[in-house]
This record gives C-alpha cells, sequence and structure tokens, in this order.
C-alpha cells in the first residue's frame, strides 16, 4: 500500500487536474486502501479470491509506468473488415481513428476533466476513479448509425510488468443512433492487473452491440466492469470470447430503465491449465415490458475454473418482465471446477422468468459414433465442443464479427 | 473377409455373446436374426469396437486381429456400422462431419483428400442416388431428422465411405415402407463382389427388400441354427419359439 500512495502521487502530478478532481481522486484512493483488492469474503467474490490470485501471481505490483511505447505492431489489427480505432498501448491512448465517420456525428472527448466519476460499487471501480491516466468518451449522436464498427483495442507490450493499469471509456449513445464496439485484447506482456472500467448511457430507440474478445494466451489478471443503462425501447446485445487470461472477471450491470428496453449477454469460456474466469452479470428490470436474455457456454480443461453469476432482479414497477439465463458447462478432466450462481430477485407478480444450469462431460456415445466413422478420439471430441460452443457464438447477430469469433474458436463452414 | 471364432462378449459381468461362430466372404451378405436380448446389437457394437464390452475369442478381419484395431482404425480399413439410432449432433453440420470423416479414412488409406469442391460433387450424386433432400445435409447433424431421414442419412454415410464391410443395425426399425424401399435400394446399389453385409434384424421384412445369401439365428449369444434365405420366411411363420 506505501507503493500505492506513491505511484499515487506521481499519477497526480503527471496529469493537469483541477482541485476538485484531485480531492475526488484521493477519496477513492482511501476507499480503496481501506477495502484493498476484494477478497472471498465479499459475497460477489467468493469464487474468485482477487486479493489472493494478485498476491499468489504478482510480485512488487506498481501503479504507475513513466515508460512510453510509440510503436504499435500493426499486424495484431483485425484485417476482415473496415473500422474504427482506438488503441490503448499499456494503459494510455495512443491513437484514435475515426476517419470514416461524420466527424460532426460522431465526438469524442479525452479531457480527464470532463471525466465523471464511476459509482463506487467496489474497491476495484474506486481504484479506477483514483489512478487512470487516459480517458476517452464516443457520443454518437441522435439517429446517426456507425458507418464501421469500433474496435477497442487493448494493447499490452512485453515492457509492462507487474503494473496495474486502469482503463475507463464512456459510450453515449443519443436516440435512435447505433454502435457496434468490439473490445479486443492483445497481450504480450506479463503478470499485470488491467483494470477497466466502461459506462454505457443508450437512449432511446439506439442499438448498443459489444463484443468482447480475450483470446491470446496471456498470465495477466484482468477486472473489467460494464455498467449499462437503457432507456425506452433501446437494446444492448453483448457477446463475452473469455479464453486468453490466466485470470478475468468480467461484471455486467445493466439498468433496463424504461419500457420495451431489451439486453441480451451471451458468452463462452473457454479455458485449460489453471485459468480463471468469471462472468457476473446484474440485470436490473425497472420498467414495465422489458426483456433480457443469457446464454453462457463453458468448456473447462485440466485445472481451469469457470465461473457464472447471473443475477436477474426485478422492481415491483416491472410487470411484464421478461426473463431467462441458461448456463451449460463441459467439464473435460476430473480437476476442473465450474461454479454457478443463479440469482432470481422478483417483487413483481405478472413476469416470466427463468433460468437453468447444467455441467457434465461429452456423450461417449457421441464420441463412438464420431470415432466409427473414422475420426480419431481427438478430432471427435475437438468437433463436439466446437459444436458445443457454436450455438452461444450463433447468437451474435453481426454476421462479420460472428464469423471473426467463428474463426478464433477454429469452426469453419 | 472376415472370420469370428469362440467370440464372447461380457458387460457388467453379465455374459451376452456366448461362443459365436460365422464366416463371411467378399460379396456375401449374411443376415442375424434374433429375438430382443439375444445380443444382437452387442455384436455390431463388438465388432465396431464400442467400449465397455470384455471380449473374449477371436476375429480375423483379412489378416488382422480385429480386436485389436481402435474404433477408427476399423472405420478407416473399410468396417462401417449403420446404426440403429443414429446420435443426434447439436452444432456439427453435417456436411462436415461427412468432409471430416471421409478425409480420414482417405487420408488413413494414403489416398488423396477431397476438396471442397470435388466433395460436395460427390455428395450430390450420392444424396441424389438416394432420393435424399440435399438441403439437410447443410443441417446439424441428425438434429431434428425424422426417424427416417436419420437412417437414409446413414445409408449415404455408408454410400460415401464406400466400405467392404457393413454392418446394418436394426436398420429398418422407424421406417416406414416407403423409407424402407428407398433404404433398400441404396444398400442394393452398393452391393458388390468385394463389399459384404451383416444385416441385424429383428424381422423378415427387411430381408423382401435385401435378399440375403445367409440367414443366422442368433439366440442367447449364440447361433443355433443357419441356412439360405429361405430360413427367415420359415422364422417368420414359426417364430424364434421353435427354436430355442
Amino acid at each position: 500500500m506505501e507503493q500505492l500512495k506513491v505511484d499515487f502521487n506521481k499519477v497526480i502530478e503527471s496529469l493537469k487536474l483541477s482541485e476538485k478532481s484531485i480531492n475526488s481522486r484521493k477519496e477513492n484512493l482511501n476507499q480503496f486502501v481501506e477495502n484493498g483488492f476484494p477478497n472471498k469474503r465479499v459475497e460477489d467474490w467468493k469464487f474468485s479470491d482477487l486479493n489472493q490470485i494478485i498476491s499468489s501471481n504478482i510480485e512488487n505490483l506498481r501503479f504507475h509506468t513513466d515508460f512510453e511505447i510509440s510503436e504499435i505492431d500493426e499486424t495484431t489489427f483485425i484485417d476482415k473488415f473496415a473500422h474504427n480505432k482506438i488503441i490503448f498501448l499499456n494503459g494510455v491512448i495512443s491513437k484514435v481513428d475515426f476517419s470514416s465517420e461524420d466527424d460532426t456525428k460522431v465526438l469524442i472527448t479525452r479531457d480527464l476533466n470532463q471525466n465523471e466519476n464511476s459509482k463506487e460499487v467496489n474497491s476495484l471501480v474506486s481504484l479506477n476513479n483514483a489512478l487512470i491516466t487516459s480517458y476517452i468518451r464516443v457520443t454518437v449522436k441522435e439517429n446517426y448509425s456507425m458507418n464501421e464498427p469500433l474496435i477497442i483495442y487493448n494493447i499490452t507490450t512485453k515492457e509492462l510488468k507487474s503494473t496495474a493499469i486502469n482503463l475507463k471509456t464512456d459510450i453515449v449513445l443519443e436516440k435512435n443512433s447505433s454502435l457496434k464496439l468490439i473490445d479486443l485484447f492483445d497481450d504480450s506482456s506479463e503478470n499485470n492487473f488491467i483494470n477497466i472500467v466502461q459506462n454505457f448511457d443508450i437512449a432511446q430507440d439506439a442499438i448498443l452491440k459489444n463484443y468482447k474478445i480475450d483470446h491470446k494466451k496471456n498470465s495477466n489478471i484482468k477486472y473489467s466492469y460494464n455498467n449499462i443503462n437503457l432507456e425506452k425501447n433501446s437494446i444492448s446485445e453483448n457477446f463475452i470470447f473469455s479464453t486468453g487470461s490466466k485470470f478475468i472477471k468480467n461484471e455486467i450491470n445493466c439498468n433496463l430503465n424504461d419500457e420495451y428496453s431489451s439486453a441480451f449477454i451471451n458468452g463462452i469460456i473457454n479455458l485449460t491449465n489453471s485459468q480463471h474466469h468469471e462472468i457476473k452479470t446484474n440485470i436490473n428490470h425497472l420498467a414495465e415490458n422489458t426483456k433480457s436474455y443469457q446464454l453462457i457456454k463453458s468448456v473447462l480443461n485440466e485445472n481451469a475454473k469457470g465461473i457464472y453469476q447471473g443475477k436477474i432482479y426485478v422492481d415491483s414497477k416491472a410487470q411484464k418482465t421478461n426473463g431467462y439465463q441458461l448456463s451449460k458447462a463441459l467439464l473435460l478432466s476430473e480437476n476442473t471446477e465450474f461454479d454457478g450462481k443463479p440469482e432470481l430477485e422478483i417483487y413483481a407478480d405478472d413476469v416470466k422468468c427463468s433460468h437453468g444450469a447444467t455441467s457434465g462431460n461429452l456423450d461417449e456415445d457421441a464420441i463412438f459414433y464420431l470415432m466409427s466413422r473414422g475420426l480419431s478420439n481427438q478430432q471427435s471430441k475437438e468437433l463436439l465442443i466446437k459444436g458445443f460452443l457454436l450455438d452461444a457464438v450463433e447468437k451474435i447477430t453481426d454476421i462479420e464479427i460472428k464469423d471473426l469469433i467463428k474463426n478464433m474458436i477454429g469452426i469453419t463452414e | 473377409m472376415l472370420t469370428i471364432k469362440d467370440l464372447k462378449a461380457n458387460i457388467d459381468n453379465k455374459e451376452i455373446l456366448k461362443g459365436l461362430n460365422l464366416e463371411i466372404k467378399p460379396g456375401e451378405v449374411h443376415a442375424i436374426m434374433g429375438p430382443n436380448g439375444s445380443g444382437k446389437s452387442t455384436l455390431s457394437n463388438v465388432l465396431s469396437g464400442k467400449k465397455g464390452y470384455t471380449v473374449t475369442g477371436e476375429v480375423k478381419y483379412f489378416n488382422e486381429n480385429l480386436l485389436d484395431l481402435e474404433i477408427e482404425e476399423r472405420a478407416h480399413k473399410g468396417i462401417f456400422l449403420a446404426f440403429q439410432y443414429p446420435l443426434e449432433i447439436p452444432g456439427v453440420n453435417t456436411n462436415i462431419f461427412l468432409k471430416t470423416s471421409l478425409n480420414a479414412i482417405k487420408k488413413a488409406k494414403g489416398e488423396k483428400e477431397l476438396d471442397a469442391i470435388e466433395f460436395l460433387k460427390l455428395v450430390k450424386q450420392k444424396a441424389g442416388e438416394l432420393k435424399f433432400d440435399e438441403k439437410i445435409l447443410s443441417r446439424q447433424l441428425n438434429v431434428g431428422f425424422s426417424g427416417g431421414e436419420k437412417k437414409k442419412n446413414e445409408i449415404l454415410q455408408m454410400s460415401i465411405l464406400n466400405p467392404k464391410l457393413s454392418i446394418l443395425d436394426e436398420t429398418d426399425s422407424g421406417l416406414d415402407i416407403d423409407a424402407l424401399k428407398i433404404v433398400s435400394e441404396g444398400v442394393n446399389a452398393l452391393r458388390s463382389k468385394e463389399s459384404s453385409f451383416l444385416i441385424i434384424t429383428h424381422y423378415q421384412r427387411l430381408l423382401e427388400y435385401i435378399k440375403p445369401d445367409f440367414v443366422h439365428v442368433l439366440i442367447n449369444g449364440q447361433i443355433v441354427k443357419s441356412g439360405g434365405s429361405e430360413l427367415a420366411l420359415e422364422l417368420e411363420k414359426k417364430g424364434y419359439e421353435s427354436l430355442s
């Protein structure tokens, strides 16, 4: 914690901040110092003791970096379709490119003094408030649909070691606008802690499609917290592809604030070795005729651990809510662990809500069937696993991005 | 091509096959008939290599000990089992599965694998011969297929993989008369001097369409009587009771 205070002062010195902003950062820092990294005594973290995970994976964690790297390895860019770019390189925004959009319709703010603190839902969000050094807000104006998807690249290089970096993005979609956003991780670094906060405000009739891709194997520890506010008749579609990091917890808090808004959160967790990934969702149905749908598919090998905690809250005002969640897990070795915690908290009486969870191994009879057609045991298992995952991938409504993710899993047609 | 000597198979300490002997030569069609629980499906499972059985005795396939081969090696060497209940495999596209299967066998034989275009041409031709709607092949393997479609899919796989020994396990079960005809015509079209068939069935019905060279009666894990195709008719009249 001494290191944290020293690093905090360096961060403050390096930025031109208003007095008000500095004071608020200090408050947030104190909140973090008081609570520390969440441990398993905190109910939301009982399956993922982050304090323990960080102390056993990262030695002498630092909270400040002063080296600069300007070269970006462009081979890591997606080349299958044209797109807008925001690039975070080791936690610092190094490129913003919206050249194919109308610049009166897409507004970008990078001024840290315009950043409003995120609501301090846990100590990690407080840490993020205290320490962010780069900030970006993207506002899509009324009635504008982006021509191309936006990819936010989160790139880390091998120079980054034992460091905590804090990123923040705000996305504002005005009435009847739309955005496809891919959050793509590309890590060449080892043993860092990456803490991301994203806020989405989605106005009436607007559509957000957000795909989170953590694909490349790496030893970093990550936490991503998303807060999504949905207004009347708006849609948020999320897909989480969780397979790269040593540890990642993706947490999504989604408020269905007004009628006919809907939220879709689908995802796959595909792990080997001692990887440990968690998806946690809170869907808050706060108005009538709102809808939510969640499908999470997990494949666990060796000593991997997967967790899905999905909560659906239905306010007493939220009549005619339609809420659904399903979790299916394949446990391919005896040493894997899957924890599922579905929660329904319902205060309205005219609602349709359901949840389900299954876990098990591959069907031996199916393996026999495939092998009797000449496929090896390995080929048969791979085919069945891809088939198992495909179900969730098929929920992606954007064709280009669906194909991109299918390719990453090795499904070709 | 196939010589079975004193074949015994146990599952969960229960003896199902109790010393079975059978010889199949190239080009021959053998039918095995028997009541429920006589060991018919166990025989097809043991020949195709399904795990879970303790097996003794000898099965020579050409010059190899079949029982020493892995499931997929048996397929590579030309053994095909048409399943009584073909499995539904969600998320696996039928065409992709078929291509993977055909190329796995071709690779094992040291033959050139087919590319997507060559493969589609072959499938189109074979599906046409079997009056099998190709559209179904772009769906997930057997998922939502009717009973008849599943069995036709088995026969289609058989015709594409072109095996030396085809084992048909109760292929007629769940088929209506039209589907039965189409499936039988498919099998008959594959008959040749090199390819042999082992048809496992409860009823004589299928054998009206696929005429066997030999009929064997399997009761309580042993073949109790063998004869020509007329034996099937005799069984239909008198029932299995007369032989047990």
